[in-house]
Formats: C-alpha cells, sequence, structure tokens
C-alpha cells in the first residue's frame, strides 16, 4: 500500500447505502414528531368516554412529548454502548407494546402510562438513533441527508392525521390504538435497515479500494494495543466511566453552550404558534375548515421546504457558514410571527401560514445538522441527548404560556408577539455568538498547525480529545477526513 | 333575507325590533310584522325601528316572526323562536362487546329533565323506566349535561338511542347511533400489519445477510489473489 494512504482511514459513505438509511430515518422521524399531533383526534371521544376534563386528556399529549424528549439522554447512553440498530428497533417494540395495551386500559391513568410513557419512550429511542446514524452514514452531504430525513415529519403528519380520522370512524378509539399499535411496529423495520457502521468495524461498505482496506486493517492492529492500554486507565476512573457511555465534557464545548442557550431559549416560541393558529382562525371569524386547511398549507410548505433548505445549506456558499443561516432562519421564523397580528384576513393567514411553514422547515431541516457540524458526528451521539432534555422544559412551556397570554388579555396578539420577540432574540444570540465561535475556532486552527509542524509531537489521548473540539468547518467539509487521524478512530469506534 | 335564531326555554316576554341602516333612504317604508299569516301590531316605533313585544307562556306562542319592510321592493327578516337544541353525535358510536358505551348530551341551558330512549324496533322505550343499575347507569355532571353508559355491551345493544331534554316551553330531542362490533373486527388490519413487519424486517436481515457472504466472497478472492 502507498505511504500516502497507510495514515487515512475512509470516510463516511456519503451515498449507497445511505440513502437507504435515510429513508429509514424518514420514517422513524416521522412517527416521532407527528404521532403525538395526530392523536389529537381521539381526545374529545376519550373525554366523554371517561368523564374527564380537556386538560387531563391534554395531560396524555404532555406525558408523551415530555417523555420523548425527556429520555434523550437514555438514548443517547443506550446508542453509545449498542448502536443504532437495536435500540431503534427495541423502541418500534415499546410503542407498539404501549399503544396495544392502550387499546385496553380501562382508566385516565392507565392512558397516561400506556400512552404517555411507554409510547413516549419507545419515540425517543426512534427518533435520536436515526438522526445520529445520519451522521455516521454522510459527511459532505449530510445536511441533503438530515433535510430529507427531518421531511419524514410533515409528511407523516399529512398521512396520519386523514388515516387517523378514518379509524375512528370505522373502529372507535379502541381499536384505532390497537391498529395503530400495529403501524407504529414498522419503526422496527425502518431500524432494520440501520446497518451499523463505523471506521472501525470490519463491515464497513464503502467505495474502498483495496489497498484502503489493507491500510485500514493495518491501522486496526496498529492501534488495538494502544486502544486496550487507554481502555485499561479510563476503567480505574469512574467518572470517566460514566463520560465513556454520555459525554459530559461536552458542557466545556464552546460551540455546544451557545448551541444549547441558543435552542431552549427559541423552543419557547417555536411551537404555540402552531398549537393556537387554527384557534386564531376561528377567533377571527373563519370556519372551521378553512381554518383546518391553514395547517394543511403549513405542512405542504414544510414538506417542500426542509428537503431543499438541506439542498442549499449542501452548498459550497452556505456550508462553511452554516451556523449564520441558521440564525438567520431562526430569526425569520420570529419575523412571521411579529407580523402576524397584522393579517387579518383570510387571505393574510394563509399568507402567514406560507411564510411561517418554510421559516419551519428551514429551522427543523438544520436543527440537528448545526449540531453535527459543531461537535462532530461522533459526539453527537451524547450532545444530542443532552440537548433534548434541556429542549424538554421550554417545549412543555411554550404553549402553557402563551394559552396564559391569550386568557389573561382576551387577544390572541401578545402570544404572536412573544413567540416572535423570543425567537429573533435567540436568532441574534446565535448570530453573534457563533460568529465569536468561527472567530475563535480560526484562532486555535492557526495555533494548531503550527504545533503540526514539529514532527517529533507526541499525540496523547487530551489531544486528541482536543482536536475533536476543534472540529472547525470553516475550511470546508472535504478538509475534514484528512484530519480524522489514528487517534480518531477510538472515538469513532465507541460512536458506532 | 335575514334570520336569527333565539332559544327559550321557560316562559319570558321578548321584544323584536327590526332596525333599518342609516344609510338607507325609503320614502315611505310600510312595516308588517306576521306570525305565519297572522298580523301582529307594533308596540313602538321610531324613525327607523320597528319593535314587537311578545309574551312567550306556552310552546303555542314560538315559532317564526318575520318584519316585513315594503317600500319599493321587499326585505324581510325571521326571528325563529324555539325551544334550545339538544346537542350529541352525528357520527356513529363505535364500540365493543363487553366494553361500554358513552352517549353525552348537551344544551345551552339548563334542563329541567332527561329522558333516554331506545328503539324497540319501531317504539321508542324510556330508558328511564327501565333502569337496571348494572345496565343503564345515567349520569348528570353539570344541569346542561347529561351522560348515558350502557355497560356489557352485547351485539344486540347497537342501534339507535335518542336523548330529550325537558324544557318549560317544550323538549327537543338528538339521536345517536352505536354501533357494536366484536374484537375481531379490528384484528384483521391489526394482524396484516404485523404480517407486514414481520416480512418486511425478515427480508431486510436476509438480504444483508446475503450482501455479506457475496463480499466476504469476495475479500476471499482478493487473499488468494494476494497469496499468489
Amino acid at each position: 500500500p502507498a505511504p500516502a494512504e497507510a495514515g487515512r482511514v475512509p470516510g463516511p459513505p456519503d451515498g449507497g447505502w445511505g440513502w437507504v438509511v435515510v429513508f429509514g430515518a424518514f420514517v422513524s422521524i416521522g412517527f416521532a414528531y407527528a404521532f403525538p399531533k395526530g392523536l389529537a383526534i381521539f381526545f374529545k371521544e376519550i373525554q366523554d368516554f371517561f368523564g374527564t376534563s380537556y386538560s387531563e386528556i391534554a395531560w396524555v399529549s404532555s406525558i408523551m412529548l415530555a417523555t420523548t424528549y425527556g429520555a434523550g439522554p437514555i438514548s443517547s447512553i443506550l446508542v453509545n454502548r449498542y448502536g443504532s440498530r437495536p435500540v431503534v428497533m427495541f423502541g418500534g417494540l415499546l410503542c407498539g407494546v404501549g399503544m396495544i395495551s392502550a387499546a385496553f386500559c380501562t382508566s385516565i391513568l392507565q392512558l397516561y402510562i400506556c400512552v404517555g410513557f411507554i409510547t413516549g419512550f419507545g419515540l425517543a429511542l426512534n427518533l435520536q438513533p436515526s438522526v445520529i446514524i445520519i451522521g455516521k452514514y454522510f459527511l459532505k452531504r449530510r445536511p441533503i441527508a438530515n433535510g430529507l430525513a427531518m421531511a419524514g415529519s410533515p409528511v407523516m403528519l399529512c398521512t396520519l392525521a386523514p388515516l387517523n380520522q378514518f379509524l375512528f370512524d370505522n373502529f372507535g378509539w379502541r381499536g384505532s390504538f390497537l391498529i395503530l399499535g400495529a403501524i407504529l411496529l414498522n419503526c422496527c423495520v425502518a431500524g432494520a435497515l440501520f446497518r451499523p457502521i463505523g471506521p472501525g468495524t470490519a463491515r464497513v461498505k464503502t467505495q474502498v479500494t483495496e489497498e484502503a482496506k489493507d491500510a485500514l486493517k493495518g491501522k486496526i492492529t496498529e492501534d488495538a494495543p494502544m486502544e486496550s492500554k487507554a481502555e485499561e486507565e479510563e476503567g480505574k476512573d469512574c467518572f470517566e466511566k460514566v463520560n465513556q457511555y454520555l459525554d459530559f465534557s461536552l458542557f466545556k464545548h464552546r460551540g455546544f453552550l451557545i448551541y444549547l442557550i441558543g435552542n431552549v431559549l427559541m423552543f419557547l416560541g417555536f411551537f404555540a404558534p402552531i398549537v393556537f393558529l387554527a384557534p386564531y382562525a376561528k377567533h377571527t371569524g373563519i370556519d372551521e375548515y378553512s381554518a383546518a386547511f391553514l395547517l394543511s398549507i403549513l405542512a405542504i410548505v414544510d414538506m417542500v421546504a426542509r428537503p431543499t433548505t438541506g439542498i442549499v445549506a449542501n452548498s459550497k456558499w452556505v456550508r462553511p457558514r452554516i451556523q449564520y443561516f441558521f440564525s438567520f432562519a431562526i430569526a425569520f421564523n420570529g419575523a412571521c410571527h411579529l407580523l402576524c397580528p397584522l393579517a387579518s384576513s383570510y387571505t393574510g393567514l394563509i399568507v402567514y401560514s406560507s411564510f411561517f411553514g418554510l421559516a419551519f422547515g428551514m429551522v427543523c431541516a438544520m436543527l440537528f445538522e448545526t449540531l453535527m457540524d459543531l461537535v462532530g458526528a461522533a459526539r453527537f451521539t451524547s450532545a444530542v441527548g443532552l440537548v433534548t432534555i434541556a429542549e424538554c422544559c421550554t417545549i412543555l412551556l411554550g404553549p402553557p404560556i402563551g394559552g396564559i397570554l391569550i386568557d389573561t388579555f382576551g387577544d390572541y396578539k401578545y402570544m404572536f408577539i412573544k413567540c416572535g420577540a423570543v425567537m429573533v432574540l435567540a436568532g441574534t444570540f446565535l448570530f453573534i455568538m457563533n460568529y465569536y465561535n468561527y472567530r475563535m475556532l480560526a484562532k486555535e486552527e492557526k495555533e494548531r498547525k503550527k504545533k503540526e509542524e514539529d514532527p517529533k509531537c507526541v499525540r496523547t489521548e487530551n489531544e486528541g480529545k482536543k482536536n475533536w473540539n476543534k472540529d472547525s468547518t470553516q475550511d470546508g467539509p472535504e478538509l475534514e477526513p484528512l484530519r480524522q487521524k489514528g487517534e480518531g478512530v477510538k472515538k469513532e469506534m465507541n460512536g458506532t | 333575507s335575514l334570520e336569527k335564531n333565539i332559544s327559550l326555554a321557560s316562559p319570558t316576554k321578548v321584544e323584536l325590533t327590526c332596525k333599518l341602516d342609516e344609510n338607507t333612504n325609503l320614502k315611505n317604508p310600510q312595516v308588517t310584522w306576521k306570525k305565519g299569516s297572522e298580523t301582529i301590531s307594533h308596540t313602538s316605533k321610531t324613525k327607523n325601528s320597528w319593535t314587537i313585544q311578545v309574551t312567550i307562556s306556552d310552546r303555542s306562542q314560538l315559532g317564526s316572526y318575520t318584519c316585513i319592510v315594503k317600500d319599493e321592493k321587499e326585505i324581510s327578516a325571521t326571528f325563529h323562536l324555539h325551544v334550545p337544541k339538544v346537542e350529541g353525535r352525528e357520527k356513529p358510536i363505535i364500540t365493543y362487546e363487553g366494553d361500554r358505551a358513552v352517549m353525552v348530551c348537551k344544551t345551552e341551558h339548563n334542563s329541567k329533565a332527561w329522558t333516554w330512549y331506545m328503539t324497540n324496533g319501531t317504539e321508542l322505550v324510556a330508558i328511564n323506566k327501565i333502569l337496571h343499575a348494572d345496565k343503564f347507569q345515567i349520569k348528570r355532571p353539570s344541569a346542561n349535561v347529561n351522560r348515558l353508559e350502557i355497560l356489557k355491551l352485547t351485539k344486540k345493544d347497537g342501534g339507535e338511542y335518542w336523548c330529550e331534554a325537558s324544557f318549560d316551553l317544550g323538549s327537543s330531542k338528538t339521536r345517536f347511533e352505536l354501533r357494536v362490533l366484536s374484537i375481531t373486527a379490528p384484528l384483521k388490519p391489526f394482524i396484516a400489519v404485523v404480517a407486514e413487519v414481520a416480512i418486511l424486517v425478515v427480508t431486510i436481515v436476509l438480504y444483508e445477510v446475503y450482501s455479506k457472504k457475496k463480499g466476504k466472497g469476495r475479500e476471499k478472492e482478493f487473499d488468494q489473489i494476494e497469496q499468489l
């Protein structure tokens, strides 16, 4: 093998089986986001059946949402340990079991457990691993892959809404839950498509030449003794062991912290407008079907916006500055909400719904892509878990705060102003902080290049970690594989 | 023509006014109030409005009151006075054998009494009278809501049910349709979907094993070539 290739680890495939994985992620993510929203159709009937108030039923949705986001770290730990495929298949099984047992529930409390906790936890085990495995299969085309996979959410919602209505009309709520349990088992099919991948595994399915494969085999035998020594050292420290499964050192990562604060703030105003769009339309005198049509417009624009944003984000002008694009999308979203109170006619609301759909799709398509961009594919597993549990609180708080604003003032415009202001603030914060982050990364990159000139430099574990911290994309994604030196192999192995 | 619905539960006095828009310039408008074909005399008249006062003491006074404005053209506006309507469920309620059915009936005003009927052939039989506590339960969570629960459902329990709310001025009914399915009904699509999932998973796994074997075969070939 040529000496130049001996030091090179093949990068992610960026295609081939990767597109099948994107389809699987499309299904999985679609169920995770759309299923809780689709359940709303059954609530009136269940409320009558158990004789409860509306807020008691709404708890089912809230518990489900809270569990899906709150179980993020558990999902991350399991993926770090077992890989994406078993976790998603187990998640699909859990969702199915949850909904099937919900069909036989005799009290609202049992519904909280079956639909809320069990199905919610199953969906959490679907969402995270799907996003994680995209990072493993794609690098150069990762934004497109992310955009396509995230498009699963609006597509599934548009499919589930009429399907749920049909099931409900023909089978009542119990029969519908039973059949929905079976439908959720399709997440297991999606999981089956998630073939494990990583530069360290022997079953790597990349377009690798024989020489590169031999080079890889040689690299593994070289690294194995070094790796086992390193693992022994780690095993002695308990904190390090926990870190192996859930990377808490991320809290020292500048990019991660910026992302975390910006996103937690953004989610305060993200979902409330969708929840209140139809009631607001009815409040201005529009009939029920036209109000529902607004949401359909939103979903259709969203569906198209997500893959399109992925393609735009992948272009060579945007990719190096993707964080700015993300901040712009959030601020654009906020601006839409701020302008909404000015739209009083039905045409105005249609315009608002279209722009909202566009902005919503843009943000969602890049939600995980930007995090991957900041922390790198290896640490993304832990990062996504930590981010979702932090977002959990604000996601749950957003709509109720909006509801309180509407009830106190009797006017929807204050809710829109609050959401708009929060998102514009979040967008501006991210924009400024990422500008600072890019400059710091450029500085650190210069320092690192100076050190690299020194041939006697011994690469220890800590330096390897620092290299991952400085996962700068300013030079463009093409240069990333070149920086994945041998030390990077160990981290990849952990993340399979 | 314009119409307005007014719900009245108990005897009361109502004042109905027809008011002309200030912009309309009618030279000599002739306004008549009618109930059906009977003409009613005005109680009061101002420059642009004509009012009648009606005392509703029993159901015969309910109905449609129309004011007709005749000038060059004829415009009319109608007030429909009726007993409060009852809200139920238009779509059929789907339940299962052994489960219980719940039918909820609502009105705007507080009802004096509620009666539930089930159809026995073509007859309406009041359930309140045959109240078997282990089969039928009627609950009243609030003054304007009434709940009928039918326990231990069988196929025979399916059919039409009526909920009647009685007011001083009359009563109004709404219809419910109950369908009792057997547990096997949703089982067929359920098993179909589970079978689809199982087939797909097995296919995917088999395909993967097959393509791995092909890959290993190629590896062995390369190793052999290198040895040579």
